[in-house]
C-alpha cells in the first residue's frame, strides 16, 4: 500500500552542518504523528521540508505514490499552521477562511460556513484578526488550513505562543477535530505531554533524525536508546546500553538490600498528582534523578536500589 | 527562506538592469573625461588644476554642501529628539513633511519670495524703518543656498531619523536612569549608537545632494564663486566642444570624491557593527 | 507647554512658507514698504493657466512621472521582496551598491549617457527622460520596499505559499493590500523627485521634451510674483493628483472595501 507521506533519506545540509540526517518515516491515512525534541534539533526545519519551504539537499518525498521532491509550497497538498496565526490582518474571519478555501480542489460553497461552526466563531464571522483573542486566531488559521483540503496539515508548535490553560482546552479540542474528520497530520512540539496526547505515534526527533517512532506506550516501555530514555522520561539510565524503570527502584533508609545500590541525598521536595516527590543526588553516578518518595524531608539521605532483574537493555524498535 | 531555486533571482533581474544606466553612465563620463579631439589625454584634468575659476568653486562647493548638510543634520536631530512623541500622530507628520511636497527650485523661489532684497522681509524691514536689508540671496557667500537646502532637507532628516526613535526601547532609559546616568548619557548611551549609522548615511546622501545638484545654486547663487554643478553644466553647454571633456573631468573627480567618502563611511559602520557583533557572542 | 513649543516650530518652519506661497498666488504682488496691504485676485492663476505651454509641460510631467513611478513599484518590489527574502554572503554590500546611485552625481550620469542616448535615438525622447529620472528614484523606492516587506514578514510571505496561493495572486491579494503605506510613500517621493529635475531632463531630453521645470526657469526672469508663486503651488497639484489616482487604484485591490475598520 502507498503512504499518504513518506519520506525517504531526507537530508538538508547547510553549509557544513547537517540539519536533516537521513530522516525515514511513513504516515498513514488519517495518522496523527507526533513529533517531538529538543530545541535545535531539526524538527522546524523537516517541517518545512515537508511544507515546500526548504529543498532537500538529498532525499525523496512522495505522498500517495507520487515524488513530490521537486514541487513546489504551493502546489503540494501539505498545509502549515504556524507557531504565530499568522492571520491576514486586513481579511475579515470568514474572508480568511475563504482564502484557504479558494484553493480547495471540490468547492463545496457551505464548507466555510461549517468550518466557522466547527471551529465555534461562527459570530465572529465579521471581525478582523485585531479584534479577536490569542486563542481564536489560531482556530481560524487552522480553519483556514483545512478550507484547503490538503492531504496532510502540519503543526508546527501552534499552541506555543498561547498561555498554558488555554493551551490545553485547545491540544483536547484539536485531538478531537482531527479525529473526527480523519484528518492526517503531522504536529511538531517540544513538550512531550503535548506530544503524546496529541500523536498516534509519537517520533522523537534529535540530532536531524528520528531517535524512534512508535505509540507513547512503546517509546515509554521499550526505549530505542539513552537519549529517548531520557527524553521520555521514567527511567534511570545507567548507562547507553542500561536503564531501569523508576516504577522498579525502590527508595529505603536502610542499605540491606541487594543487587545495585547508590546512595543519594534529597536535595527539594514537589508535590504532583498526589504524591510526594524527591528530587535526588546521587553524588557517586554525578547524576540526579526524580521519585516519588512517601514522608521524604530536605538533606535526608536514602538508598536507591536497582534489582538486577530489572534493568533492561535498549532496543525498542529504532530506526 | 533560501534559495529554493535559480529562478529566485529573477527578481533581482529589473534592478540589476537598472544599475547598467548608473554604471554606464558614469563609465561613459570616466571615458569622456580622457578624451579630447578623439585623443586619450589627461589635459582635460591639467587644465582643471590650474583653473582658478575651477579651484574656487571647489572650495565653495565643498564649504556650502558641508555648511548645508551638517546644518540640516543637527536642526533635524535637534527636532526629532525634542518632538518624536508628538510626529506619532498623523497631522503633525503632514506638516513637517510638507516642504517635500515641492521639488527644491519651488522652495528655492519661496526662499527668495521671502529673503530677497525685495521679498516680504526686506519690505517689512523697510516699512518699519530700517534700510541696508543684508543681501540673503544670489550672494557671493551661498547665503541663499545654504537656506534652502537646510529648510528642504530638515523634514528629510527627520523623515529618516524618526523610526530610529520610534524603535529605542523606553526600558533603555530607565536602565540608563537606574544606572545613574544624566541626560547627556542617556543620548550618548541609549541613542547615539542607535543613531550614528542613520546619521552617516542620511549625512552622506545630503552632502553628495547638495554638493552636485544644480536648480538650487542656478537659482539663488551667483556667478562668482559658482558651484560646481552650475560651472560643469555651463562648460557642458559651453561654446568650445573642449570645454565639455572639463564638464566630465569635473564630474568625475567629484563622484570619485563622493565614493570614497561613501566608502569610508561604509567600512567605519561595517567595522562598528563587527565589533558589535562579537561583543555579543 | 512642549506640545505648544512643537506647534510652534512645526508651524513656522514648514507651514508659513507655504502658506505665504498661496497668499501670494492669489495676491496682487506684495509692497508691503509702501504700507499697502493685502489685494486679492485671481488673475495670476488666469494668467498661468491660459499659457499652452503650461498644460503641455504639465501633461509631459505628468506621463513621464506616471511611467517612472510604474518602473519604480516594479523594481522596488521586486527588489525589496529578494532582499528580504534571501539571505546570502555580501548581502549588506549588494544594499550598498542599490542605494548608491543616489551618492554618485545624476549630473554626471546624465552627461555619461548623453551620448549613449544618443546613439540608441533615446535622446530628445520623453522615455530618455524616464529613464534619466529613474537614476535619482529607484534606490529610494527599493528602501522603503525593502523596509515594507521586513516588517511584513517572511512567514506572511510564506503563510499563503502553504494555503496554495501564486506568487502574482499573493502580491495582490496580500502584499499590495498591507504595503499600501509603503506604495504612497513611494508614490510621492517619485513624481517630486520627477518633478525636480532641470539639469538632466535638459541634457538628456535635449529642449524638446517640456517638463514643468523647464518653463518655470523662464518664467522666472518674465513672471512677477503672484504668477510665480501660482505656479510653484501648481507644482504641488501633480503629486495629489497622482496621489488620487493611486488611491483609486488601490480601492480596486482585493480586501479593500472597508478600510475605516481595520486597524493597523
Amino acid at each position: 500500500m502507498s503512504y499518504v507521506l513518506e519520506a525517504n533519506d531526507l537530508t538538508k545540509q547547510f553549509h557544513k552542518e547537517r540539519i536533516l540526517n537521513r530522516v525515514q518515516f511513513q504516515l498513514k491515512k488519517g495518522e496523527v504523528l507526533s513529533i517531538v525534541g529538543p530545541s535545535g534539533s531539526g524538527k522546524t526545519t523537516l517541517l518545512r521540508t515537508l511544507a515546500g519551504l526548504e529543498k532537500p539537499t538529498e532525499g525523496t518525498l512522495s505522498m500517495s505514490g507520487h515524488d513530490i521532491t521537486e514541487k513546489k509550497a504551493n502546489e503540494r497538498s501539505i498545509g502549515l499552521v504556524f507557531q504565530q496565526p499568522l492571520l491576514f490582518p486586513h481579511m475579515t474571519v470568514e474572508e480568511n477562511i475563504r482564502y484557504g478555501a479558494k484553493f480547495a480542489r471540490s468547492s463545496k460553497k457551505d464548507s466555510v460556513t461549517d468550518l466557522l461552526s466547527a471551529i465555534e466563531l461562527s459570530d465572529y464571522r465579521g471581525y478582523y484578526p485585531a479584534e479577536i483573542s490569542g486563542g481564536q486566531q489560531q482556530r481560524v488559521a487552522l480553519a483556514r488550513a483545512i478550507a484547503t483540503e490538503p492531504d496532510v496539515i502540519l503543526f508546527d508548535e501552534p499552541f506555543s505562543s498561547l498561555d498554558p490553560k488555554l493551551r490545553h482546552d485547545l491540544r483536547i479540542w484539536l485531538r478531537e477535530f482531527l479525529a473526527e474528520r480523519s484528518i492526517t497530520s503531522i504536529f511538531v512540539t517540544h513538550d512531550t505531554e503535548e506530544a503524546m496526547l496529541m500523536g498516534d505515534r509519537v517520533g522523537v526527533f534529535h540530532e536531524g533524525t528520528f531517535q524512534q517512532i512508535d505509540r507513547p506506550e512503546v517509546l515509554y516501555k521499550e526505549p530505542a536508546n539513552a537519549f529517548v530514555a531520557r527524553f521520555i522520561g521514567g527511567h534511570f539510565v545507567l548507562s547507553e546500553h542500561e536503564y531501569i524503570p523508576l516504577s522498579n527502584c525502590s527508595v529505603t533508609t536502610n542499605a540491606y538490600e541487594t543487587g545495585r545500590r547508590y546512595m543519594a541525598t534529597i536535595q527539594h521536595i514537589t508535590f504532583q498528582h498526589g504524591q510526594t516527590i524527591a528530587h535526588m543526588s546521587m553524588e557517586d553516578l554525578n547524576k540526579t534523578t526524580t521519585l516519588p518518595v512517601a514522608g521524604a524531608e530536605v538533606g535526608q539521605t536514602v538508598w536507591l536500589s536497582f534489582p538486577d532483574e530489572q534493568i533492561c537493555a535498549f532496543g525498542g524498535r529504532a530506526v | 527562506m533560501k534559495w529554493s531555486s535559480n529562478k529566485s533571482w529573477l527578481l533581482f533581474l529589473p534592478a540589476v538592469l537598472f544599475l547598467i544606466l548608473p554604471l554606464y553612465g558614469l563609465a561613459a563620463a570616466i571615458s569622456q573625461s580622457f578624451q579630447q579631439q578623439g585623443e586619450w589625454t589627461l589635459s582635460a584634468y591639467q587644465q582643471l588644476f590650474q583653473s582658478d575659476r575651477f579651484l574656487s568653486a571647489v572650495g565653495f562647493s565643498l564649504e556650502v554642501a558641508f555648511l548645508s548638510s551638517l546644518l540640516s543634520l543637527l536642526i533635524g536631530l535637534l527636532f526629532t529628539r525634542s518632538f518624536y512623541p508628538y510626529l506619532a500622530s498623523h497631522t503633525p507628520r503632514l506638516i513637517v513633511w510638507m516642504p517635500m511636497l515641492f521639488p527644491h527650485f519651488v522652495w528655492g523661489y519661496m526662499v527668495i519670495l521671502l529673503l530677497s532684497e525685495t521679498g516680504v522681509l526686506a519690505q517689512v524691514f523697510t516699512l518699519l524703518g530700517g534700510d541696508d536689508f543684508p543681501t540673503l540671496t544670489q550672494d557671493s557667500r551661498g547665503i541663499g543656498i545654504i537656506l534652502t537646502y537646510v529648510w528642504k532637507e530638515v523634514p528629510f532628516v527627520i523623515l529618516m531619523l524618526l523610526p530610529v526613535y520610534a524603535t529605542i526601547k523606553p526600558e533603555y532609559y530607565d536602565l540608563v536612569k537606574t544606572l545613574g546616568g544624566g541626560a547627556w548619557s542617556q543620548f550618548k548611551q541609549v541613542e547615539w549608537p542607535h543613531l550614528l549609522p542613520v546619521m552617516i548615511e542620511t549625512f552622506l546622501i545630503v552632502f553628495a545632494f547638495t554638493i552636485s545638484a544644480y536648480e538650487v545654486p542656478a537659482l539663488l547663487g551667483t556667478t562668482f564663486p559658482e558651484m560646481l554643478s552650475v560651472l560643469s553644466y555651463n562648460w557642458f553647454y559651453g561654446s568650445s566642444w573642449d570645454d565639455r571633456s572639463l564638464a566630465f573631468a569635473a564630474m568625475v573627480l567629484l563622484s570619485l570624491f563622493i565614493l570614497i567618502l561613501t566608502f569610508i563611511g561604509y567600512i567605519y559602520m561595517n567595522k562598528k557593527r563587527f565589533r558589535m557583533m562579537k561583543g555579543k557572542s | 507647554m512642549k506640545k505648544s513649543t512643537f506647534s510652534l516650530f512645526a508651524l513656522i518652519l514648514f507651514l508659513f512658507p507655504v502658506f505665504m506661497l498661496v497668499l501670494q498666488s492669489v495676491s496682487e504682488t506684495w509692497r508691503f514698504q509702501s504700507g499697502e496691504g493685502i489685494q486679492f485676485q485671481l488673475d495670476s492663476f488666469d494668467v498661468l493657466l491660459s499659457d499652452p505651454n503650461l498644460w503641455e509641460a504639465t501633461g509631459w510631467s505628468f506621463l513621464i512621472g506616471t511611467v517612472v513611478l510604474l518602473i519604480n513599484l516594479v523594481i522596488g518590489l521586486g527588489t525589496g521582496k529578494a532582499l528580504t527574502l534571501y539571505s546570502f554572503r555580501g548581502k549588506s554590500l549588494v544594499e550598498a551598491i542599490l542605494l548608491a546611485p543616489i551618492l554618485i552625481p545624476v549630473l554626471a550620469i546624465a552627461m555619461g549617457l548623453h551620448l549613449f542616448m544618443i546613439r540608441v535615438g533615446l535622446a530628445d525622447t520623453w522615455l530618455g527622460v524616464v529613464l534619466i529620472h529613474l537614476v535619482p528614484t529607484v534606490p529610494y523606492s527599493i528602501k522603503i520596499f525593502h523596509n515594507a516587506y521586513r516588517q511584513l514578514g517572511v512567514s506572511m510571505m510564506e503563510q499563503p505559499l502553504t494555503l496554495g496561493s501564486s506568487p502574482l495572486y499573493q502580491l495582490f491579494t496580500i502584499e499590495l493590500p498591507l504595503m499600501k503605506p509603503a506604495i504612497r510613500s513611494v508614490t510621492f517621493l517619485t513624481i517630486v523627485i520627477s518633478l525636480s529635475q532641470y539639469a538632466i531632463t535638459a541634457i538628456i531630453g535635449g529642449g524638446n521634451v517640456i517638463t514643468l521645470p523647464m518653463i518655470f526657469f523662464p518664467f522666472l526672469d518674465t513672471a512677477n510674483a503672484a504668477i510665480m508663486a501660482a505656479f510653484s503651488i501648481w507644482f504641488s497639484f501633480l503629486p495629489f493628483g497622482m496621489y488620487v489616482l493611486v488611491e483609486g487604484a488601490l480601492l480596486l485591490l482585493p480586501y479593500s472595501k472597508k478600510p475605516w475598520r481595520i486597524s493597523q
